[in-house]
């Protein structure tokens, strides 16, 4: 899929509303052009016919009504627009957060996730000009001047023909502007990325310039590098600018032209063509026409760079659509054995870079075991626990799980929420009671501490578990599995980088997990999680050996 | 925001640092008037031009002579026809030169605010995100002069310009012109910013805490979806981009009502200025062309008035991003007020006496009561589970830290009495966390020493045995480390903050956690390079005090950081160390 194609698909369903506002430009044009028409007309009727102002009154009066509608006119095209952007977007992001939520978790290891959101957020928002102001004006930009040229025409076809004269080259502006736009928009958004990364990097090791005592000389070459910046990138709008200045030109030179066309014409000079037709109030309609028909051309290359703007976004977010989910699909049959929870048979899992990671290998889970998984980093032990949660597919080979199996999951950055204790408890299980969250906290070691808080399970937890240590963010996760009546229980690394009563504590509440009746898989490269393991599985390459337990 | 504080004062720093640039200011927003002025003359002189030889043909027909000079005004026309295109091309790129200009003052003025801030605030706010929005907010400052003050200065100009110069020719239409359009620049620029102020302000924030939960549901996608609650954590997501968009919305009715306004108050202007010309050609006191001149010329200045609602709808957002900028600034370290004092030559002795701690928003303080001695010239290893308070005594020792209560003074000297620069001098802190700069090998190892030469960068490199290898690279010290030196493996990047560190000279070196990730023998043979550069200083060790670690050279004393009983309490995850 295309970033073209994919764009037009979304704005194909918001049609009628992006053909109101168009309703409504062509509206507001068709206004302008009454209004100028009407303004001639009461100017030849004072200055030609000699009729008494009172009498035009009625005109002036329907001038002013015009004006009116086409204001109104006016405000109906851009609220439009508006909320054909809105929905758009809505639905551009509900398009990605579904397909996020396919990927899963392991179809997102490849990205980072405040890229991901920044798609999700910024690059949407990207698309609000295109969809609300673009894309109307382009319809316009078409219709409006042909308007223009129609009505000119039948007045004096020789000033048509003026304007007529610039029309083939109108593609060319469009393609001028276009490219200059585009140019600019990405060599600027490059420049732009360049210099802001170069910020960010100072910015991020501020401490150590800090430390160092060279805050003042890195000052000073922020500032250079962003002047460095204007003056390569002013090189590139000189040019970038030449194409809107080009149509600049054209307009007010056709204005020119038709004014001392028009004005010659009107003193008998000019004994050709049907100059000689020409009126007071036909000249100066023509003349008001003029501008008319270069300013919807003008408008659309000022929103060219809503168009550059939005197909950059999209082709990130379509890049990320196509991505394909690597995850089982349809129903997973059950053990047949009774008393098993789980069951891998012969499974292998390819990993599209790294080829074969896991397998084949052979595992049977029974209820209520506690299964530890070690090996060295990259044997594989994530790739098994994400396999047995259902995140990744095997290549070849069965998976069996028993029926209403439900699971837990932890690892090493357990999610925290912005928002209270409680929040973070329930996301387990969002009906559960206050004493419901305490007894949870309490089996996790975290009773005592939440004792001392003045706010309870009210606290609230700063921005991704802010306030929190390591091993206390790991324990309230650990909290959650409690909380929930998941049988399955899978750990990765449960207690990596943790000092060791945080190690105690956690494993004590694993212990007090395993004691509810739940099965356990732990993979830990660490040995105090593999002591309170019923059984031990080492992987290599992936694939597995039993370690007796000494 | 503990206080209200008005726009102006908001906006007050930022606008004497473009002060700075007044002259430039003010000749883009010449150009702009010029541009304006001339696209009004065009119009206006057509129509008088139009008219004029209307006339003058209708009396020709009627055999009068012609009494027109159709030389001047043809010239005329043609000339504002040019110099409308010339003046527009050179306006946007004076005032995008002057823009990049004001970026580049605004970059340095936010990055020295920075530079000047504490860790504590430092830390806090250490997420990438944050510092986007920085960026973000910079940019939206940066677009205060081109998108709100110049547009709407040179919008009043020409309201007030055109007004005087109808006025000469017929007073009454001038009145009208500017009390008309005169009301509707109020409304268009103040009427619309206070109309989208609340909407525009939410903006920002709302987004941030849309990718703030994105980012949450990502993370925690895997839990989210072994619990079933991932369409919980949709509806949250949801919740927000209603709110956004609601206010999204409500910005979008304003401008597109702004916009109408705008239009129709310009045409409204016309049609009474024509009005009134025309009474007033009816009375004798003004001619045909001029009469159509009048109502055109107001025509034209549509062009100065349609983009001023739009921004100023937004106008919000530059506040709020002025506002962030602004506590930030507030933020900044106090000076300290007493006579600086200077650290003497040779090891430092360390004292910190009944020192307490607490990070804003942590559910229990890093320190309580804490004291510590360290002789000159003593090398004490302190050892403490993660979170215990090792990286934030580094840097209460660096002065980057100020403890709640309590005092931190070396070799006697009370650390509120020294400048940033001569504690910087005599201190030497290796950071738990590696920070390298997207720089060469070469500029790196310089933020130690700028004068260092080529062989001391060799030597220090030697020492840390990073030499074979950067020899071995074809740009050697010239190589780039890459974003947070992502190049390096992190054994590399770790080596290479030591050498950084080497290139110094202080009285007291702090060493957080030295040998992290590299393997022990290697930590080994550094280790003992290592005691010699030590001899002559205090040092003091902050490890992590788990078996199997290499412990550094020469320590002659080991002391537990804290007890575990009051650990348990709680202390932050993510102080200094990120």
């Amino acid at each position: 899929m295309t970033a073209r194609a994919w764009l037009a698909r979304l704005t194909r369903r918001e049609r009628g509303r992006l053909g109101l506002a168009v309703v409504c430009g062509l509206a507001a044009g068709a206004l302008t052009l009454a209004q100028l028409s009407l303004l001639a007309w009461l100017v030849a009727a004072l200055l030609v016919e000699g009729r008494p102002l009172a009498d035009l009154a009625p005109a002036f009066a329907g001038l002013a009504a015009l004006i009116m509608v086409r204001a109104l006119a006016q405000w109906g095209q851009e609220t439009a627009g508006l909320a054909a952007s809105l929905r758009l977007r809505r639905r551009a992001r509900a398009e990605l957060l579904d397909h996020l939520a396919r990927l899963g978790p392991v179809g997102l290891t490849g990205h980072h996730s405040a890229s991901l959101a920044n798609r999700l957020v910024d690059q949407v928002e990207a698309l609000d000009g295109y969809v609300a102001r673009f894309l109307p004006q382009r319809n316009l930009a078409l219709a409006l001047p042909l308007l223009v040229v129609v009505v000119v025409a039948w007045l004096d076809w020789l000033a048509a023909l003026f304007l007529l004269l610039s029309a083939p080259l109108i593609p060319l502006f469009m393609a001028l502007v276009g490219m200059g736009a585009q140019r600019l928009n990405q060599q600027q958004f490059d420049a732009v990325a360049r210099l802001s990364r170069h910020f960010i990097d100072r910015v991020r090791g501020i401490a150590t310039l800090q430390l160092f005592g060279r805050t003042a000389d890195a000052t000073r070459e922020v500032q250079a590098v962003a002047d460095d910046y204007r003056r390569r990138s002013l090189r590139t709008l000189r040019l970038a600018f030449l194409s809107s200045a080009v149509l600049e030109f054209f307009a007010a030179v056709a204005i020119a032209v038709v004014a001392i066309y028009v004005g010659f014409g009107l003193l008998g000079y000019i004994t050709f063509g049907p100059a000689d037709e020409l009126t007071l109030f036909s000249g100066l309609l023509v003349l008001l026409f003029a501008p008319e028909f270069f300013q919807p051309l003008r408008s659309l290359a000022q929103h060219y760079h809503d168009r550059a703007a939005a197909l950059g976004a999209a082709e990130g977010m379509v890049a990320l659509l196509d991505e394909t989910p690597r995850r089982p699909v349809g129903a997973v049959a059950a053990p047949d054995a009774a008393g098993v929870l789980a069951e891998l048979e012969a499974v292998t899992v390819v990993h599209p870079e790294r080829g074969r990671v896991l397998g084949p290998l052979d595992l049977v889970l029974a209820r209520g075991e506690i299964l530890a998984l070690s090996g060295p980093s990259g044997a594989g032990k994530s790739t098994l626990l994400q396999l047995l949660a259902g995140f990744v597919a095997p290549e070849s080979g069965k998976r069996r799980l028993a029926r209403d199996a439900s699971f837990a999951w932890m690892d090493q950055r357990p999610l925290l929420i912005h928002g209270s204790l409680a929040d973070n408890l329930r996301l387990a299980a969002p009906e559960a009671d206050a004493a419901a969250l305490h007894r949870a906290l309490s089996a996790v070691g975290l009773g005592e501490l939440i004792a001392t808080l003045p706010a309870g399970l009210e606290t609230r937890l700063g921005e991704r578990g802010a306030g929190l240590s390591g091993g206390q963010a790991q324990r309230l996760a650990l909290a959650r599995i409690f909380l929930s009546r998941a049988e399955l229980v899978l750990l990765d690394e449960p207690t990596a980088s943790m000092d060791a009563a945080s190690e105690a504590a956690v494993l004590e509440a694993l212990g007090a997990l395993a004691a509810e009746g739940r099965t356990l898989v732990i993979a830990s490269h660490q040995s105090a999680p593999l002591a309170i393991a019923d059984r031990h599985l080492r992987l290599r390459d992936g694939l597995l050996a039993e370690v007796d337990h000494g | 925001m503990a206080e209200r504080v008005g726009p102006l004062a908001t906006l007050a720093p930022w606008l004497s640092l473009m002060g700075r640039r007044r002259g430039r200011l003010l000749g883009g927003a010449a150009l702009m008037a010029l541009a304006i002025a001339a696209a009004l003359g065009l119009l206006a002189l057509s129509g008088w031009f139009i008219t004029a030889t209307g006339l003058a043909g209708i009396a020709l027909a009627a055999g009068g002579a012609l009494t027109l000079d159709v030389y001047v005004p043809g010239g005329g026309i043609r000339a504002f026809a040019l110099t409308r295109t010339v003046a527009r091309y050179l306006e946007r790129l004076y005032n995008h030169d002057t823009v990049l200009r004001l970026l580049a003052d605004l970059r340095g003025r936010m990055f020295a605010i920075l530079a000047g801030l504490d860790a504590a605030t430092l830390a806090h706010r250490r997420a990438s995100d944050w510092l986007n929005r920085l960026t973000t907010d910079i940019d939206t400052l940066d677009s205060l002069f081109l998108r709100l003050l110049a547009p709407a200065g040179v919008a009043l100009v020409a309201i007030l310009g055109l007004g005087t110069f109808l006025a000469l020719w017929f007073p009454a239409v001038g009145l009208a012109v500017v009390g008309l359009l005169g009301g509707a620049w109020l409304w268009l620029t103040l009427g619309q910013a206070r109309l989208g102020l609340a909407a525009s302000r939410r903006r920002v924030a709302e987004l941030e805490r849309l990718r703030g939960v994105a980012v949450e549901g990502l993370q925690g996608l895997a839990e989210l979806e072994a619990y079933g609650t991932l369409a919980t954590q949709r509806r949250r997501l949801t919740a927000i981009e209603a709110r956004l968009q609601a206010d999204q919305r409500r910005l979008g009715l304003a401008a597109a009502l702004g916009s109408a306004l705008a239009g129709l108050a310009v045409g409204l202007a016309w049609l009474a200025t024509f009005w009134l010309g025309a009474l007033a050609w009816q009375a004798g006191a003004l001619s045909g062309p001029v009469m159509v001149m009048m109502p055109l010329a107001v025509l034209a200045l549509n062009e100065a008035v349609a983009a001023l609602p739009l921004a100023f709808t937004q106008a919000g957002a530059t506040l709020a991003a002025a506002q962030r900028l602004n506590a930030l600034r507030d933020a900044r370290r106090a000076a300290s007020s007493a006579a600086p004092a200077r650290l003497p030559e040779g090891p430092l002795a360390v004292d910190l006496a009944g020192i307490s701690l607490r990070y804003p928003g942590a559910l229990a303080p890093v320190f309580e009561d804490f004291s510590l001695h360290l002789a000159a010239g003593e090398r004490l290893g302190l050892h403490g589970a993660s979170g215990a308070g090792k990286s934030s005594l580094a840097a209460l020792l660096t002065g980057q830290l100020v403890p709640d209560a309590g005092a931190v003074r070396l070799a006697d000297t009370s650390l509120a009495r020294l400048t940033p620069d001569s504690l910087t001098a005599r201190v030497a802190c290796l950071t738990q966390l590696t920070e390298l700069f997207d720089d060469s090998l070469a500029a790196n190892l310089r933020l130690a020493d700028p004068d260092a030469d080529e062989a001391r960068l060799w030597s220090v490199l030697a020492t840390v045995e990073l030499a074979d290898w950067a020899e071995g690279l074809s740009r050697e010290l010239e190589t780039r480390v890459g974003e947070g030196g992502r190049r390096l493996s992190g054994g590399q990047a770790r080596r290479l903050a030591l050498a950084r560190l080497l290139l110094r000279d202080p009285g007291l070196v702090i060493l957080d956690e030295p040998f992290a990730g590299l393997d022990p023998a290697l930590a080994e043979r550094i280790a003992g390079r290592l005691d010699r550069w030590l001899a002559g200083r205090s040092v003091l060790y902050l490890v992590h005090g788990r078996e199997g670690e290499t412990s550094p050279p020469g320590v002659s004393r080991w002391q537990a950081l804290a007890t575990p009983s009051r650990r348990e309490l709680g202390v932050p995850a993510r102080n200094l160390s990120g």
